[in-house]
């Protein structure tokens, strides 16, 4: 079974008179173990998509199957907790929670979804560990480097066990080298069966992708 | 998410905004500190009066010469003095007769007060003099007496002292037997009232003698057969209203004045203690809404802090949802906040509070012309309910915050400030 299917999805924003339609019947699959990246010009619907795929927002019109069940049917809450639990979010910038420790922050989720005390701490300590920053747990998140929270994200959006990693530009901010090092745990990370949608600008981070969906005015580029 | 975390994440919001946090507390302490103040003393106040009034007899009758007109419950006098020969000033043996005939009196004690020089251990002063009826007075003070003993019949140059005139006036205290001049006269101190506050039918600052001294020894021209009041005992307080509505009929016709030209007033003690917690009650009222305006004023110290802290925190909000948080939640993560915020003002405002209500005696305020010095009163309810208070409005001015925030859509939270 797919983990997430678009079926022709139209999202359109509306600012007083005008309509500005993001997404024009976009349709795709994310099967589980894939490594999708989504790539396009500025403008051409990416982060709708991802909201889309996240279940961050509903479409205008059209279908999002997460495990094949329709997101509509669902309640604001349900949507909140199923969305929570299955997708872990990394975003481009301010992923984390200011006043939160770095554990804290990973442990977040879980406390969210009352995990239990022995989990939240066990998974918290194993997720900084992978991502390298165990010597970090009490550090605040402006005490961090913009490589250093971009993995603090992804031990957090890791934490609840997700279906699926998804990212929007999570190296955007970031130099060559700290952006390398953060797609290298993506990459790892999918070799290990984790499935990743990744949204990119950058033809050589597509490369390291299995998948690459490309993107304009609102629909797959034929 | 469990409360105990919801709780934990909103301690960390207050914790890292330290400054705001403490301004907007600021805000609540002052509220809170002014309206446990208020209450205590409005209390405070109460009580002093009632204790006061307590013995100032509900079965006392006073008839004074001159038309006063008391208006409304709120005890001002307005003077409307329509009389004024010096003969029918004061009152006679006559209507003394007269009040002692209306059915339900028990007692009347003539007096006859003025003022007098008096020396004492080489110290001269002015004094009050009360002249009184030695046959009824002892039975009819409520005062007490502190040392000795009351007039009584056969005494002449016999004298009681009040309290404050005792210790307060002279640099040695009066005590007993000691003798003192009065308008020129040498009396024996017999007794010592106790401290009435200025009720109870007495002056703590005057003189007690019989009123055929008093007449002559005050400046005051009183003759033989006249009184300057009449203080009146009822046989029964629950039919004071009658009896003193009888009394001023009785005295209209017998001094031949109709209420146009009454030169006389019959006052009710009962009255007088309704029109003064009437006073009390109307001055607590006015200082409560003073002191709601400043717990207001805090409320909307926190709703602003709340807007704030929900405008800064979209994209956390956003962060929250995205990660499973629902409405609920985030509500409650801001309200919990705001309830801080009133909860921690609120214990600091009542220390506070009561701190400045314990102080009020040391500060020797007098209270308000009730003779008494000022004092304040915290009971537990007071500060359980200042503190039950603080987090209700704490809560309830986060409620819109709150509210925005919990419907903030994940989509526009994230996206803000990107
Ligand atoms: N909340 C919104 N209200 C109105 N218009 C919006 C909103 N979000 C996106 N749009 C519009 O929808 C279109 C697609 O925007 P989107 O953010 O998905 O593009 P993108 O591909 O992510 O671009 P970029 O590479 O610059 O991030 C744009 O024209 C944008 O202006
Ligand atoms: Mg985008």
């Amino acid at each position: 079974m797919n983990i997430i299917e678009l079926e022709d999805v139209w999202k359109i924003y509306r600012i007083g008179e005008v309509e500005i339609p993001a997404l024009r019947g976009l349709s795709l699959k994310v099967k589980p173990g894939e490594f999708v990246a989504v790539m396009g010009p500025s403008g051409s619907g990416k982060s709708t998509a991802m909201n889309m795929i996240g279940c961050l927002d509903i479409p205008t019109k059209g279908r999002v199957l997460l495990e094949g069940q329709d997101i509509a049917a669902l309640s604001e809450i349900e949507l909140a907790r199923i969305r929570g639990k299955k997708i872990g979010f990394v975003f481009q910038s301010h992923n984390l929670y200011p006043t939160l420790t770095t554990l804290e922050n990973v442990q977040l989720p879980m406390r969210i979804h009352e995990f239990s005390e022995v989990q939240i701490w066990d998974r918290s300590e194993e997720l900084l560990q992978l991502v390298g920053l165990s010597d970090r747990a009490n550090h605040y998140p402006s005490q961090l480097s913009g490589g250093q929270s971009q993995r603090v994200a992804i031990a957090r959006a890791l934490s609840t066990y997700p279906l699926l990693l998804l990212a929007d530009e999570p190296t955007g901010n970031l130099d060559t080298e700290a952006g390398g090092e953060v797609l290298d745990i993506f990459a790892q990370l999918n070799a290990q069966g984790v499935t990743v949608v990744m949204i990119t600008h950058d033809e050589k981070i597509a490369e390291r992708a299995n998948k690459i969906v490309r993107m304009i005015d609102g629909a797959l580029a034929s | 998410m469990r409360l105990l975390d919801i709780f934990l994440l909103s301690l960390s919001h207050v914790k890292k905004s330290r400054m705001r946090s403490w301004l907007t507390i600021i805000g609540v302490i002052i509220g809170v500190a002014s309206v446990v103040a208020i209450i205590s003393i409005g209390q405070g106040m109460q009580e002093n009066m009632q204790e006061r009034l307590g013995n100032f007899g509900a079965d006392i009758i006073t008839v004074i010469p001159g038309y006063f007109r008391a208006t409304g419950v709120h005890s001002e006098m307005h003077t409307d003095r329509s009389v004024s020969t010096s003969s029918s000033i004061n009152l006679t043996d006559k209507d003394y007769k007269v009040v002692k005939q209306v059915p339900g009196v028990m007692y009347v004690n003539g007096i006859v007060s003025g003022k007098a020089d008096i020396v004492y251990d080489n110290e001269k002063t002015v004094v009050s003099v009360t002249g009184v009826d030695t046959s009824v007075w002892r039975l009819m003070d409520t005062t007490g007496i502190d040392e000795g003993r009351y007039l009584q019949t056969g005494d002449s140059n016999s004298i009681v002292v009040g309290y404050n005139l005792a210790y307060g006036t002279f640099l040695q205290p009066v005590t007993l037997n000691r003798p003192l001049t009065v308008g020129g006269k040498n009396f024996r101190v017999v007794g010592i009232l106790k401290q009435s506050g200025g009720f109870g039918g007495g002056s703590d600052t005057a003189v007690y003698m019989p009123a055929e001294m008093a007449r002559g020894v005050i400046t005051e021209k009183v003759a033989n057969n006249q009184f300057t009041s009449m203080v009146i005992k009822a046989s029964d307080a629950s039919l004071v209203e009658s009896i003193k509505d009888d009394i001023d009929q009785k005295l209209m016709s017998s001094r031949q004045v109709n209420p146009r030209t009454k030169d006389f007033t019959v006052i009710a003690s009962a009255l007088i203690r309704e029109q003064m917690s009437g006073v009390t009650q109307t001055l607590s009222l006015f200082l409560s809404a003073i002191a709601a305006v400043s717990l207001l004023v805090g409320a909307i110290g926190i709703a602003n802090t709340m807007f704030m802290s929900v405008m800064e925190r979209t994209k956390q909000i956003g962060l929250l949802k995205a990660m499973g948080a629902g409405e609920r939640e985030i509500m409650k993560l801001f309200l919990i906040e705001a309830g801080m915020f009133g909860f921690v003002g609120g214990i600091i405002g009542v220390v506070f509070g009561s701190a400045i209500s314990l102080l009020i005696p040391f500060l020797g305020v007098q209270a308000l012309g009730f003779g008494g010095d000022m004092r304040a009163t915290i009971t537990a309810e007071t500060i359980l309910f200042a503190l039950g208070f603080s987090v209700v409005i704490g809560i309830l001015s986060g409620i819109i915050p709150a509210r925005y925030a919990a419907r903030m859509r994940p989509v526009d939270a994230i996206r803000y400030d990107q």
